[in-house]
């Protein structure tokens, strides 16, 4: 017998897709809710387009590896939402449920009829998360984003790269990441208070918004003393501070070097290591790591002052001894000494090489039926009484289809059967995938 | 809407203890913001943070880091040396007492003082105890020292961030700023938290969350895990840009006023879309041949993918500020926006409406400062800012004789030995 999850006998409708509203209903579905993905193949956003179906495999929609490892922990049904009969399954299925989350643009489950005050028609303490762009409200609510806009637009692609060159920004969606995060932590303090006093709410998040404070001290800087991030030396790149520039915070903790990425052994594309010294008895030990060069050990380098003034000749040295080393070596060596520094890590690394992560079980198989067997990500957090486990791989689309419109909202098999074939579950001129026939059997 | 923002926050009556450096105190300020009363246990004479700048006027004092103002908002703050019998006993007399403690101590050091969660939990079986560390509670790296820098670099996304060849010849991979690393940690035990509580709400149980830093970064790179696990590809850095396992067009394209505008325009490029950016360039007098009907042609639009991006909305945004082209576009439907630096978001209409800017008052100081709002809007249960960062011990009567029920000549020798 399993142990408890601890949102137990919660249940999600998520007409969330592409990356962010997915990536929040995972987590939920991790830690014990069910989540019940309202699908539709004909606008899908998430399965298709794919870039990450193995090589030798059909691109469809069951075979998106990305889709696998965001939508693990989850149900799908395939239902017309925009049909009068698939409006009315969903709002029975709302009405047994604690949670409804989406992000679509700000007025379309409104326009659909599912807005905050139709919903509390269907479930008076139902908790609603609505993630969109740029929020319920607002002269923008209009505009879209996808997470390099919201990141662009909230300063957050300002704050990395090189001074004087182009933002370097984010190479991912950092804000469709963190906007699933949100997500999530919205529909969980949402649940706590409906708990606590009986009362939902529609929670508003916007993607846009949610990345703003994440520039706070950057902010804090310019509306307390003035001071513009537009200005010469930032951003510093990996630095606390670029040489030649004026002395101030760069907002990423204290204002020390070394405080930089380096090349290590054998120099390919992800040869490189970070190291970092708070304090300068932390340099005497990289010094003494490093073999106490006499270079080094020059009283220049002594005092962190002598250290930001001359950075350049510094990073040089590090960086010479540096490329002696392979990367796990370098963080071996330096972290027994007590010098901060760790390996620039590729996913493959993370994968394949990471000994934390995989004493940690970051990356556990789970057998998929169209995939096969692949490693998924665990969550970050482990709770002593309620498990965080993977317990089920993505949805195929519309796999649950009968379970929860025959098991769970009790229409009878002929219904689904008159369901298929006027349209509600599956468009009647789409080829059905084989598991949709055994279902109707 | 005005009846809601007297309504109290949705973890009103919540009392958390938070012993947390840089890298949890922006959960502490999740959870305070949103009603809970986190009370922040600082050693004597205050938080190493809080010689963390900016400074006010940039003068350096543990009561003017513009950092530590930031991250601690709607706290309260007491003193309390742990290491002491009677600051060990205090703290034990106010877990008894509360819901929640978020601890950032390398691992086994609340153990070796008796404070760890199972000694705690005897006495408050209610307790949720979350550990956010570096690299969580066990493991070969358990012991490791780290930064956020560090962190940006083991986790994954400076492989991910960085710059095409032909911009910044042999660039590094570049750690994003801002301390993100700690904000991945903290969101990822701020949802434990919160899953822990609501499950407290049925079982009526407390439990031990050990949170690891290393992996929640190591979790936010979008699909460079795919990649590589469905694929076998590792991704390559690119400007301004997604990671990619090859190279795809660009989308930072120069404005007029030097800064920059990010146009997601590959992977969209089909008829209609491309009359639709015909004619927002036409609107501008910057159209090119681009109405031109032989772009009707799926097939003559993926030939002359490059010239419609290099050639004809690279020109496009070179001629106007990025501001324009960001709301020219956006009011056509179009998903771009402009790379703005922090301070230009204070001149941004919608987040004046929705009320983003908060104003927090600074007594001590007679003044009032801007502060950032909230990544949501709770509609039935606010967030805000209650009050602006505890001062050291600001709250130490308060808390200690007020609430403890200690007399003020106990408090006073209890300073005096430097337990607080």
């Amino acid at each position: 017998m399993s142990r408890p999850r601890a949102l137990e006998n919660i249940r999600v409708v998520d007409f969330s897709w592409v990356r962010a509203g997915p990536w929040a209903t995972r987590w939920l579905g991790a830690l014990g809710a069910e989540i019940i993905k309202i699908e539709w193949p004909e606008n899908e956003r998430g399965r298709l387009p794919s870039t990450t179906t193995p090589q030798n495999l059909e691109v469809n929609l069951n075979t998106s590896g990305n889709f696998n490892d965001t939508n693990v922990n989850k149900k799908s049904l395939s239902l017309n939402v925009r049909s009068a009969k698939g409006l009315e399954i969903v709002k029975r299925l709302i009405a047994i449920s604690d949670v409804v989350i989406e992000n679509f643009s700000s007025r379309v489950l409104q326009k659909w009829g599912l807005g905050y005050e139709e919903l509390c028609k269907i479930k008076p303490d139902i908790v609603y998360v609505s993630m969109s762009g740029y929020g319920h409200t607002g002269r923008h609510h209009h505009y879209t984003t996808f997470g390099p806009v919201a990141q662009a637009v909230s300063g957050l692609t300002y704050i990395s790269g090189l001074p004087d060159k182009p933002p370097a920004g984010w190479g991912w969606s950092y804000m469709d990441d963190t906007g699933g995060m949100y997500g999530a932590m919205c529909a969980l303090t949402g649940l706590y208070h409906r708990n606590m006093t009986g009362r939902g709410q529609h929670i508003d998040l916007s993607q846009m918004v949610a990345s703003v404070p994440l520039v706070g001290p950057a902010l804090m800087d310019f509306t307390v003393n003035g001071r513009r991030s537009r200005r010469p030396g930032y951003p510093p790149g990996n630095r606390a501070h670029w040489p030649g520039t004026p002395l101030a915070n760069n907002y990423r903790g204290p204002t020390v070097a070394p405080h930089n990425a380096y090349r290590t052994h054998p120099g390919e594309y992800n040869d490189w290591c970070v190291i970092v010294c708070h304090s300068d008895e932390e340099w005497q030990r990289l010094v003494q790591v490093m073999g106490a060069p006499s270079s080094a050990a020059s009283p220049k380098f002594a005092a962190v002052a002598g250290r930001l003034q001359h950075q350049e000749e510094l990073d040089e040295q590090i960086e010479a001894w540096s490329m002696t080393l392979g990367k796990y070596e370098l963080t071996e060596r330096c972290q027994a000494a007590g010098v901060r520094a760790l390996p620039v890590q590729s996913a493959e690394d993370r994968v394949e090489h990471d000994p934390q992560l995989r004493y940690r079980e970051m990356y556990l198989s789970i057998e998929h039926p169209a995939l096969g067997i692949h490693k998924v990500q665990s969550a970050p957090f482990k709770l002593s009484e309620t498990p965080t486990t993977n317990h089920s791989p993505s949805p195929l689309i519309g796999q649950h289809t009968r379970e929860i419109v025959e098991g769970l909202l009790g229409y009878s098999l002929e219904e689904l059967r008159t369901g298929f074939a006027d349209g509600t579950f599956w468009p009647t001129e789409r080829p059905r995938f084989p598991y949709m026939e055994a279902m109707l059997q | 809407m005005s009846d809601a923002q007297n309504l109290p926050g949705p973890l009103a009556g919540l009392r958390v203890l938070e012993l947390a450096d840089e890298k949890g105190q922006f959960c502490g300020k999740l959870l305070a913001d949103l009603g809970a009363d986190v009370v922040k246990i600082e050693p004597p004479g205050g938080e190493l943070c809080r010689h963390i700048g900016p400074f006010l006027d940039d003068i350096p004092h543990p009561e003017r880091s513009l950092s530590f103002w930031y991250y601690n908002t709607s706290k309260r703050g007491i003193t309390l040396d742990l290491e002491t019998a009677a600051g060990s006993r205090l703290f034990g007399r106010l877990a008894a007492a509360s819901d929640v403690i978020l601890e950032t101590f390398q691992p086994g050091f609340l153990a070796s003082l008796e404070l760890d969660y199972t000694s705690l939990h005897q006495e408050n079986p209610r307790l949720i105890m979350c550990a956010l560390t570096p690299f969580g509670q066990t493991g070969p790296w358990r012991d490791y020292l780290s930064s956020d820098l560090l962190h940006m670099a083991a986790g994954g996304e400076m492989a991910s961030s960085g710059y095409d060849e032909a911009d910044v010849p042999n660039a590094p991979p570049i750690a994003p700023g801002g301390g993100n690393a700690w904000h991945m940690g903290s969101h990822f035990a701020y949802m434990a938290i919160m899953a822990a509580l609501v499950h407290r709400t049925v079982s009526g149980q407390g439990q031990y969350i050990d949170a690891s830093i290393h992996e929640a970064c190591a979790l936010t790179t979008e699909a460079a895990i795919a990649n590589y696990i469905y694929r076998g590809e590792v991704v390559r850095r690119q400007t301004g840009r997604h990671h990619a396992a090859g190279p795809t067009p660009r989308t930072q394209f120069r404005a007029k006023d030097g800064t920059y505008v990010c146009a997601l325009v590959a992977g969209r490029l089909n008829p209609r879309y491309v009359r639709e950016l015909a004619d927002l360039l036409d609107s501008y007098g910057m159209v090119g041949d681009l109405k031109d009907a032989k772009y009707q042609d799926p097939a003559v639009i993926a030939a002359n993918t490059s010239h419609i991006i290099d050639d004809l909305v690279a020109d496009f945004i070179a001629s106007l500020s990025a501001e324009e082209v960001y709301h020219a576009a956006q009011e056509r439907g179009f998903t771009w926006g402009a790379v703005r630096a922090p301070e230009q978001l204070l001149d941004d209409a919608h987040l004046h409406d929705r009320g983003f800017w908060k104003e927090v008052e600074h007594p001590e100081l007679g003044h009032s400062f801007i502060y950032p709002g909230e990544a949501a809007i709770y509609n039935g249960s606010p967030w805000r800012i209650s009050r602006r960062a505890p001062l050291i011990g600001e709250h130490n009567t308060e808390i200690f004789c007020d609430e403890l029920g200690l007399s003020r000549g106990e408090l006073s020798v209890l300073a005096e030995s430097r337990v607080m």
